[in-house]
């Protein structure tokens, strides 16, 4: 009978009880996973190694060949122009109209392509991230203005025209056709989405007249373009044609 | 089993209510033994970013750290030590090795699934292989991919993923919902089309209450690929934290931020929320230890010091 009675008493209180469980303690622990922690799980290598390999053939495809080592400078270099070339070539065959020049951000150019072999892994070092190609349409003032704040830093970097550039501005500014800068014209100017969303402070570039996106990835662009050169049988010979230049 | 057997059960099950009970409002029936307390470990990712492999040795600051086969071992291990774990990633799982250019993100997620993960969260460049490859790829997940501020009903995502989860283990309640970044300026158009993004405070504040309550959930976690924090107002986990209540933990991601340990933030009721992330490609593995004891503590006793 005793038993019962603690058993009603358990009950009744068992009811009151709050639900649940409450946190009394926590600890955190940043774990580092390199060699020395753990080695790798055989399971998971494996099922990995195929992946592994079918990208090992595709980075090692050779696209083209170069006769020299192509570096970039400031301010103008052989791989500044061969990439914005390139672009805008690209660009112009994905729009299936022309566009009026091209734009590359310096800081986004990551490494320099070797003498030799040209592998789709160069392009990846030279471009890893995966910016997409847009082409903006500008007025011509505001063209200038985006000439200006790269020109300020000797950070231009552009296909399609060529300028001089004095005191972080841009002057004497020739399309390919040898037309000038009008500022009440408008220009399409292929660029990476990153830059034309405001990147690098770039943010006036939110005004644009228009903004289209070509879903091509600035790095297929060249991947595209440097396949597309190999085909040729002709090797790369790196030349800066001195587009930009300091005066 | 008898019935005598089972009845010595209950009582037993009783009995530790009853400690429980006395541990709380003392010499009620002069109990003062303890129920054992609930162990729960949390594992974390953030931004991996395709990073399969480890760093290549080329001399740079993070040449052979991480690779998937090596935190596949570290979580093995600490599930053997572990009765109670869960593995949680904060999104940006795809973008940034030539893996997911080629293979657009299938070696990511079935490596997911073997390393058991248990839900994630989808970060901006989860995006980036377009919305309809996140179809086919998140399809390939044995893991939910959770996300409460998107709205998909306009899109192919339509009902492929969830706004949160909640798992039981050893009767823990464990509230897990997502969180995801602004799309707009940051993925191309194209890519989210019509996904519509909802405030994540409001978001936040209802989802949370809902775990807590509707739910009943002892702990809830949010996934966020909102960023840590920013200059100025913009929302990140650190806003997100001090705004909103019934949040425990904010597993973060995006600013690929290091922290050495996690941060207490005071939410709206002044209780402390841990905000946690832990660098990108896979260089660690975040973990968090958990003890749970029955009942409701005092607002007070939730006011933890932070161990780490």
């Amino acid at each position: 009978m005793k038993k019962y009675v603690c058993l009603l008493l358990l009950s009744v209180l068992a009811a009151c009880q709050p639900k649940g469980y409450h946190l009394a303690d926590r600890t955190a622990q940043r774990i580092g996973v390199d060699s020395l922690t753990a080695s790798a799980d055989s399971s998971v290598a494996r099922f990995l190694q195929p992946y592994r390999e079918g990208l090992n053939r595709s980075m090692n495809e050779v696209l083209a060949r170069s006769t020299a080592r192509i570096e970039k400078g400031q301010p103008d270099a052989a791989l500044n122009d061969l990439l914005s070339d390139a672009l805008l070539q690209q660009a112009r065959l994905r729009y299936g109209k022309s566009i009026d020049m091209s734009h590359l951000n310096y800081g986004g150019i990551r490494n320099n392509l070797p003498e030799g072999d040209i592998t789709t892994g160069s392009i990846f070092e030279v471009m890893p991230f995966d910016n997409q190609l847009v082409v903006l349409t500008l007025r011509g003032d505001m063209l200038q203005q985006l000439l200006d704040h790269f020109a300020n830093g000797d950070k231009l970097v552009v296909g399609g025209i060529r300028a001089k550039v004095h005191g972080g501005h841009a002057h004497d500014v020739v399309f390919g056709n040898g037309r000038t800068l009008q500022p009440a014209e408008l220009y399409t100017v292929a660029m990476s989405d990153y830059i034309a969303d405001g990147g690098d402070n770039a943010s006036f570039l939110k005004n644009a007249v228009k903004r289209e996106t070509l879903t091509y990835l600035i790095r297929d662009a060249l991947l595209d373009y440097f396949r597309q050169q190999g085909k040729t049988g002709q090797p790369i010979k790196p030349v800066s044609d001195g587009r930009i230049s300091l005066d | 089993m008898d019935a005598s057997a089972s009845t010595r059960r209950d009582l037993l099950k009783l009995l530790g209510t009853a400690a429980v009970i006395g541990a709380t409002t003392p010499n009620l029936l002069g109990g003062t033994g303890h129920q054992a307390p609930v162990r729960l470990t949390l594992l974390h990712t953030n931004d991996v970013h395709s990073r399969l492999d480890p760093f290549p040795m080329d001399g740079g600051r993070n040449a052979g750290k991480g690779g998937v086969a090596r935190r596949a071992t570290l979580i093995e291990q600490i599930r053997r030590q572990e009765k109670n774990v869960l593995l949680f990633d904060a999104g940006d799982i795809f973008q940034g090795t030539p893996y997911f250019n080629l293979y657009k993100g299938e070696p990511e997620i079935l490596a997911m699934n073997r390393l058991g993960y248990d839900a994630g969260t989808l970060g901006n460049h989860d995006f980036d292989g377009g919305i309809d490859n996140m179809v086919t790829q998140f399809g390939k997940a044995t893991f939910p991919m959770l996300v409460a501020n998107y709205d998909f009903n306009n899109t192919v995502l339509a009902g492929r993923t969830k706004p949160y989860k909640v798992f039981v283990k050893e009767g823990i309640r464990v509230g897990v919902f997502g969180l995801g970044i602004k799309p707009e300026g940051l993925i191309p158009k194209d890519a989210y089309r019509e996904t519509v993004y909802l405030d994540p405070v409001d978001v936040a504040m209802t989802t949370a209450q809902q775990l807590r309550q509707q739910e009943r959930c002892d702990y809830v976690v949010c996934l966020s690929h909102l960023g840590y924090k920013y200059e100025g107002p913009t929302i990140s986990d650190t806003v997100l934290a001090g705004k909103t209540r019934n949040i425990d933990l904010i597993i973060g991601g995006h600013t690929h931020t290091f922290l050495d340990a996690p941060v207490a933030i005071n939410n709206l009721d002044g209780l402390p929320v841990w905000v946690n992330q832990v660098g990108f490609a896979g260089i660690n593995l975040g973990r968090l230890d958990l003890t749970f004891e029955r009942g409701k503590a005092a607002l007070t006793g939730q006011s933890l010091e932070i161990k780490a």
